[in-house]
């Protein structure tokens, strides 16, 4: 027959995917408003409908994942609450979200699209009841170990949208065991990668999945768990919209389910409006990558070299409440695991916004397309070479967002919101990882999430709460100690509040913790440690200290043993002041680690060696000499504070009170402080004349190899960025700054080759380059 | 109730419902006759409320409060004051021991305790994230150095010199109490207990009488945050209560009682003042509402029943599923992680004094989750409220009689309310006065709607097989609307309603529970020796138990022969961290069927309540607890039955019309005075059944009848 074949698509009113989503994306354009919607029909028709609808739906994706989570057997999941589940329209745009890891609401939106982008739809098939699984960082993921599940929904043979859940697993199979290793410099060691298959269908998943996916991690019983948990609340969530449907009909969900987009773009819109003040704000994120120490063994000698990485950030917020955020000038990708997606960088910037700027009903895809992003090509954000691995991509993310919660903060304090300022989220980390055999005679990994609970930022009215919250998870917990003992061979000699690792200030950051723990009961077991460690990751605000950054803390053939047959003195608690250590001392003849070298690949650990897991701490705001006096003394006989800081942070004089503990003595601070206000004016230089001789330096290029391979690399990728650094310091044209005439490697320099050059494959692009 | 019989009456029970604002006391007599007695509540000395609401109530009766009491049997008491002292931090000055270097974690909590109980928007916001003071402050804290790992074996052998400088710093403190929670002491807890008794020790060398309080004795179970929390209110919180009780239990003796007050407790029993684990009696009173349910539904033959409250601040669900309670073992309450077994009840912070805002930035109807409470809302003029609640919309759609509100005691103003719902609602959304207020009582039915059904589903079952029972002062409002279209068997509104807690308190068992941590790990393909010995081991725990409970009802006279027991137990699939707990089928466990049946029972209930595909048998199986439940018969209020008479309601019962608004049209409300009803009436809507304390609302396209049992029953028509 020569009769034109008809093409009928899956979508509710016969579009393909792609159909659907083009007319979307087009309508949004046009308009300036999500899908066309210049009038929000549903909800100005029937309010009421509409909020029931809103209501109902939410209450059934957060009870989803209350109850799914305890399928699960891994502590990250189960008490950490390292799980998500969205609801996604039919063109893949989220309309309700859990709580939980959050910013997965944008990178399984990013899976469905590509799904949709790259026809799906007729190869493998979207078809009811199937399931697929995703955890591909090229098109979206923040890095392999966040496994998405997604189940299209329909509707009398129609799509009508997706649900998607994701849980963070303990092993995705990377080089070395854990979710977030170091080891590997390519995407290749990062593990097992899964690009949207569909791994079931009619409900049920397919046995050669269930084989190669059980066998391709370490971690077996958690991930089989982690699945199924995933599975459950996306099941459940899909019988919810079924039901919603058959009381409400077809008609008002389908509206609703575009609507909410709208809804939730305005209420950024707004709420940008009424929180700040319109201008360009400028801020600027460092961490460190120290791979030219010993301790870091990677299969690459280019890989080999001590780097910085660099994201300035400009936000620009119009009259009206638009805003644009551009990452000119951020250096480029590079040979370790830090590298992230667009999408992931703006999603967790999505994240950061529901903290702070719309903690509201309606979170979803709405801010988004909302917030104009520019990340150009290349970028660690937006890399351009499919080689680049992803498993902690955290490393950085952390500090380049803490860098915008200062920008809003300066526009909330201008508006009068103190509340609302934050002076900066911590860098999550110290992550204790390893693997080896377990108390149970079995292959493991571990992966402790206690640094889902770190210090908080200072508010412009009060301290930042200690050992409370994650940036990627603002429902900090840091577990029982029970529960971490029974996850990892590894027993708990102290959990501790770790002193001084508040930033200071007027008002301080809030405080970290530190976990000793001692090997037990471990075969062939390794460990190593991740975070950040020569650069403070955060900055304090308008005058506040950044929060300490991190150190490491390890001891082997401590001799542990004896010491406590013998009734020895046994290390324990905390490492309180690590200038002036008190363990090392214990353990007479250890190997004992202690350094600013806070990333590490795998080193081998036996019962009784110890380690240390140190939580960071957050930013402080003000300056510390405002601080009021005796909170100050509380903070040192709280264990907030290292006891030497008071008088020389804070200008406090301390004196003993009858009780014991410590009191301000009134009339010493207001003499020390004077002082060293007295100090610091004597110290002070004109501007001109600490720029003239900065410039002096720069001309001489008189800065560390790491300091001006990120300027080089940043210059290469942001011209307006390196425009704007050259005018800042008047240089000479003449003055060029290239990795190449650097005396150390630069793969990826000249040479990548991004996804999208790869046959069949459509990449879709989020950002603007 | 009717008010005929003044004379020769023996009351039986006492209930009592001692809240924050209002002491309610329940009476019931030798015929199921029962009146509910009410005054202010006096936190200062609890016992002058009662004593003042035990009149009231009984002199509605005609009876002196002497005359009364002499006959009475049973009192059982529920309160809010330990609840109170533990939010309001006013507990005894404790001091905690726990590991040498962990000394930190209380006062830490867990992280989840900064954001416990908050709504979603606030859960999401960072800046509003807040930690309560510890119950014990660090400089009340001391380690002891030791250490046991997971499988119960010693790491670092206790250093006793550590457990005797502990002690004698915090004795040296004046402590009224001393709390030891040490790592893993559930599983090995021999150090535990010797710390203790080297507390002990000392206490009684320095001649001082500081009770000790060991975890190990108390709550066995892992989680140390939670142990030791729960551990701390025994010392904190609960022993003040006993002081308490003890007060009112001679205040009444004075007054000529014969009887031992009993006390509500979160597992859903009643136990005596006397028993070791008080702090179980932390949150008592809402729990009685779902006693009072489970009691009706065992009399009557309601096996499914779903519980729903609605106060002035919140709406409180739970279910009864086979007359059993569904129990939670490691809930929160007060922002505190707990291990206590807690008849599992949700709550949605939306009541009659929930404000209504509208999001100002996007427009979005918030309900609560803050309350007006007792101000009642803007309807109110003294109330001070500026914000409209929900009870302003229902002044303004009819729902309520200004009039009439607690008896006439508050007269309330519906233009005020109008005036406000106006400004604040209606005109921002474009919709009239009564569409808006109409609305947002239609969004909150919903929202309880959905609740209700995301619950029984949640428990794997439909709402077709379930009675749902409505009380507390606004739940007859609302039952019509909560439970439209989820297809119910029967919805249920006692004319008893606004006392309907203390009821329930009333009729509790009293019961022992007693809970103990095992580990029991088997493979899906266990040979039957395995299992059968597996089997034992969890039967020697019963058997342990049962000792336990048998011991606090002798301690209480009652004899072996008395108790009902009951044996339960807790598995997961290997490997998991979040276990069920079953009632077992069998009440002796020793051969590898019996084994099965256990699992069988297990893998049933795991389907049920997550999905068949989460079930995880190849994974092998856990036990993790064993339960033993004992109880014993105790006089309870008797039902009452009362002939049926005709359907037509009496003419005296009638109070005129109302006009009430709903569905976009206003109507004329049949208005009835409750206790005029008669068994056998039917009244069809719209209607609206008032009495001093609660409202029941019938709408048009419902339909409800009064029964014997003076309950009434609505449907959709």
């Amino acid at each position: 027959m020569n009769a034109p074949i008809q093409i009928k698509g899956i979508v509710r009113g016969g579009q393909t995917l792609k159909q659907h989503r083009d007319e979307i994306i087009e309508a949004t354009k046009r308009t300036g408003h999500y899908a066309g919607l210049k009038k929000m029909a549903l909800r100005d028709s029937d309010p009421i409908m509409y909020n029931k609808l809103f209501s109902r739906l939410r209450a059934g994706v957060v009870d989803a994942r209350e109850t799914a989570k305890k399928i699960a057997a891994s502590p990250i999941v189960e008490q950490e609450g390292e799980l998500c589940f969205t609801l996604y329209n039919a063109a893949g745009d989220s309309i309700l979200t859990s709580t939980g890891i959050i910013i997965h609401v944008g990178t399984m939106g990013a899976a469905i699209k590509y799904m949709i982008e790259n026809d799906w739809e007729s190869n493998p098939g979207v078809r009811d009841r199937d399931i697929f699984c995703n955890n591909d960082s090229l098109i979206g993921n923040v890095h392999p170990c966040d496994i998405h599940t997604i189940v299209p929904i329909f509707h009398e043979g129609a799509l009508i949208g997706w649900v998607g859940g994701v849980t963070h697993v303990i092993d995705t199979g990377a080089v070395g065991p854990g979710s977030m290793t170091t080891g590997q410099v390519q995407r290749f060691g990062d593990g097992y990668s899964v690009t949207c298959r569909k791994v079931g269908e009619n409900d049920t998943l397919f046995r050669d999945w269930l084989h190669e996916s059980q066998r391709s991690v370490r971690t077996t019983r958690y991930w089989m768990l982690d699945e199924r948990t995933r599975i459950a609340g996306c099941h459940m969530i899909r019988r919810m919209v079924e039901e919603v449907i058959a009381e409400e009909g077809i008609d008002a969900y389908w509206q609703f389910a575009y609507e909410a987009v709208e809804h939730g773009r305005l209420g950024l819109q707004n709420r940008i409006k009424a929180m700040t003040i319109p201008g360009k704000y400028r801020q600027v994120g460092f961490v460190d990558v120290p791979y030219a120490h010993d301790d870091v063994r990677v299969p690459s000698d280019f890989a080999k070299v001590d780097t910085i990485m660099h994201t300035p950030s400009e936000m620009t917020i119009r009259p009206d409440g638009t805003w644009r955020l551009d990452f000119e000038g951020s250096s480029r990708w590079g040979w370790h695991t830090y590298n992230a997606h667009s999408v992931s960088f703006t999603s967790g910037i999505w994240v950061m916004m529901t903290q702070t700027l719309i903690p509201t009903e309606m979170i979803n895809d709405g801010a988004a397309y909302g917030t104009e992003f520019r990340l150009p090509k290349g970028t660690w954000m937006n890399p351009d070479d499919r080689r680049v691995a992803f498993a902690y991509s955290w490393h950085f993310l952390v500090s380049s967002w803490t860098a915008l919660w200062r920008g809003l903060s300066r526009a909330y304090f201008g508006r009068g919101y103190l509340e609302e300022v934050n002076a900066g989220n911590a860098n999550t980390s110290n992550w204790l990882q390893g693997g080896g055999f377990n108390q149970y005679d079995e292959i493991h990994a571990v992966n402790s999430f206690e640094c889902a609970a770190n210090g908080v930022g200072a508010s412009a009215i009060a301290d930042g709460i200690s050992h409370a919250a994650a940036i990627w998870n603002p429902e900090g917990d840091m577990g029982d100690m029970e529960i971490w003992e029974l996850a990892e061979p590894l027993i708990y000699l102290g959990r501790q509040i770790k002193a001084s690792s508040g930033g200071a200030g007027k008002f301080r950051g809030g405080c970290g913790f530190e976990s000793l723990r001692m090997v037990w009961n471990a075969k062939d077991w390794t460990m190593f440690f991740m975070g950040n460690g020569h650069i403070s990751s955060d900055w304090g605000l308008m005058g506040g200290y950044p929060a300490a950054s991190g150190y490491r803390f390890e001891a082997h053939d401590t001799g542990l043993k004896e010491i406590i047959a013998s009734g020895g003195d046994i290390p324990h608690g905390g490492d309180t002041d690590p200038q002036n250590p008190v363990w090392d001392a214990m353990l007479g003849g250890a190997k004992i680690k202690r350094d600013k070298q806070a990333i590490t690949t795998e080193a081998m650990f036996k019962d009784y060696d110890l380690y240390l897991n140190y939580m960071r701490g957050g930013p402080g705001f003000g300056d510390p000499l405002d601080r009021d006096p005796q909170a100050v003394a509380d903070d040192v006989n709280g264990g907030y504070l290292v006891e030497r800081f008071a008088a020389s942070v804070y200008g406090v004089v301390l004196k003993t009170a009858a009780s014991g503990l410590f009191e301000a003595d009134e009339a010493a601070t207001e003499t020390r402080r004077a002082q060293i206000r007295a100090d610091r004016l004597a110290r002070a230089v004109p501007t001109r004349d600490w720029m003239a001789r900065e410039r002096e330096r720069i001309l001489q290029k008189d800065a560390g190899v790491h300091v001006q391979q990120m300027f080089a690399a940043s210059f290469k990728l942001g011209p307006r960025w390196e425009e704007g650094f050259r005018k800042f310091w008047d240089l000479p044209i003449d003055w060029q700054l290239m990795e190449a005439d650097l005396p150390i490697p630069s793969y990826g320099r000249d040479y990548s080759m991004d996804l999208s050059e790869l046959p069949d494959v459509k990449t879709v692009q989020f950002v603007e380059e | 109730m009717p008010l005929d019989k003044q004379n020769g009456r023996s009351v039986q029970v006492l209930g009592i419902d001692a809240g924050g604002t209002m002491t309610d006391t329940f009476f019931v007599d030798a015929d199921g006759e029962f009146v509910v007695g009410k005054a202010q509540s006096t936190p200062d000395n609890e016992a002058l409320g009662l004593i003042e609401s035990s009149r009231e109530g009984l002199g509605h009766w005609g009876l002196s409060l002497e005359d009364a009491l002499s006959s009475i049997q049973t009192g059982v008491y529920s309160g809010t004051a330990m609840l109170n002292r533990v939010v309001q931090r006013k507990g005894l000055k404790c001091g905690l021991i726990v590991n040498a270097g962990m000394e930190d974690f209380h006062r830490m909590g867990r992280a989840i305790q900064a954001y416990l109980g908050f709504a979603y928007e606030d859960r999401i916001h960072l800046n509003t994230h807040y930690f309560d003071e510890p119950l014990v402050p660090r400089h009340r804290t001391r380690g002891v150095m030791e250490r046991v790992d997971m499988f119960g074996d010693v790491v670092i052998p206790l250093r006793e010199d550590s457990a005797i400088a502990a002690a004698r710093e915090l004795i040296a403190q004046d402590v009224e109490g001393i709390v030891i929670s040490l790592l893993h002491s559930y599983k090995n807890p021999h150090h535990e207990r010797r710390v203790r008794d080297i507390v002990r020790a000392e206490v009684e060398a320095a001649g001082k009488s500081i009770p000790v309080f060991a975890s190990v004795d108390y709550y066995p179970v892992r989680k140390e945050t939670h142990r030791t929390n729960t551990t701390i209110l025994e010392a904190y919180a609960a022993e003040p209560s006993r002081q308490t009780l003890k007060k009112i239990t001679s205040a009444f003796k004075d007054n000529g009682s014969r009887f031992d007050f009993r006390v509500m407790a979160t597992h859903g029993g009643t136990i005596s003042w006397k028993a070791k684990e008080l702090a179980r009696t932390i949150v008592s009173g809402p729990i009685g509402g779902v006693i009072g349910a489970k009691y009706l539904g065992e009399v009557l033959g309601y096996r499914n029943i779903a519980c729903s409250d609605i106060g002035g601040t919140s709406f409180d669900v739970a279910l009864i599923t086979q007359n059993e309670l569904t129990i939670r073992n490691d809930p929160d309450m007060a922002r505190l992680v707990l291990s206590l077994p807690l008849v599992a009840m949700d709550s949605v912070g939306a009541g009659a004094g929930s404000f209504i805002r509208l999001d100002p930035y996007t427009k979005a109807i918030k309900l609560g989750p803050d309350s007006a409470g007792y101000r009642v809302g803007v309807c109110w003029a003294e109330s001070g409220i500026e914000t409209v609640t929900i009870s302003d919309c229902h002044v303004i759609l009819g729902y309520l009689n200004p009039d009439n509100f607690l008896g006439g005691q508050v007269k309330l103003d519906r233009q005020r309310a109008w005036d406000a719902m106006k400004v604040q609602i209606a005109d921002p959304l474009g919709l009239s006065v009564e569409d808006a207020a109409a609305g947002v009582i239609e969004l909150l039915d919903s929202d309880l709607r959905d609740y209700l059904r995301s619950m029984i589903s949640g428990k794997g079952y439909s709402p077709a097989s379930f009675t749902c029972f409505s009380y507390g002062g606004a739940g007859p409002v609302h039952a019509y609307g909560y439970t439209e279209g989820l297809g119910f068997e029967d919805v249920i509104v006692p004319a008893w309603a606004a006392g309907f807690s203390a009821f329930g308190c009333a009729a509790a068992d009293f019961e022992y529970r007693y809970d103990k941590s095992l580990d029991l790990n088997i493979a899906e393909t266990a040979s039957d020796d395995l299992k059968a010995a597996e089997a034992r081991t969890l039967n020697e725990a019963w058997h342990e138990l049962t000792e336990r409970v048998l011991e606090e009802f002798e301690l209480n006279g009652y004899t072996r022969d008395q108790v009902t027991l009951q044996p339960g137990f807790r598995m997961q699939y290997r490997g998991q961290l979040n276990d069920l707990e079953i009632e077992s089928p069998i009440h002796t466990a020793r051969t590898a069927a019996d084994w099965d049946r256990l699992v069988a029972a297990f893998n049933d209930t795991y389907g049920r309540v997550y999905a068949a595909s989460a079930r995880s048998p190849e994974l092998g199986y856990s036990v993790t607890g064993a339960i033993m439940r004992g109880t014993v018969p105790i006089p309870k209020p008797k039902i009452p039955k009362e002939p049926e008479l005709g359907a037509t309601p009496p003419e005296d019962a009638k109070l005129g019309t109302r006009r009430f608004y709903r569905r976009k049209r206003w109507v004329d409300a049949q208005l009835y005075q409750m206790e005029r009803l008669q068994p056998g009436n039917r009244i069809t809507g719209p209607a609206i059944i008032e009495s001093d304390a609660t409202t029941f609302v019938v709408p048009d396209g419902f339909e409800t009848w009064l029964d014997g049992h003076r309950l009434f029953h609505l449907k959709e028509v």
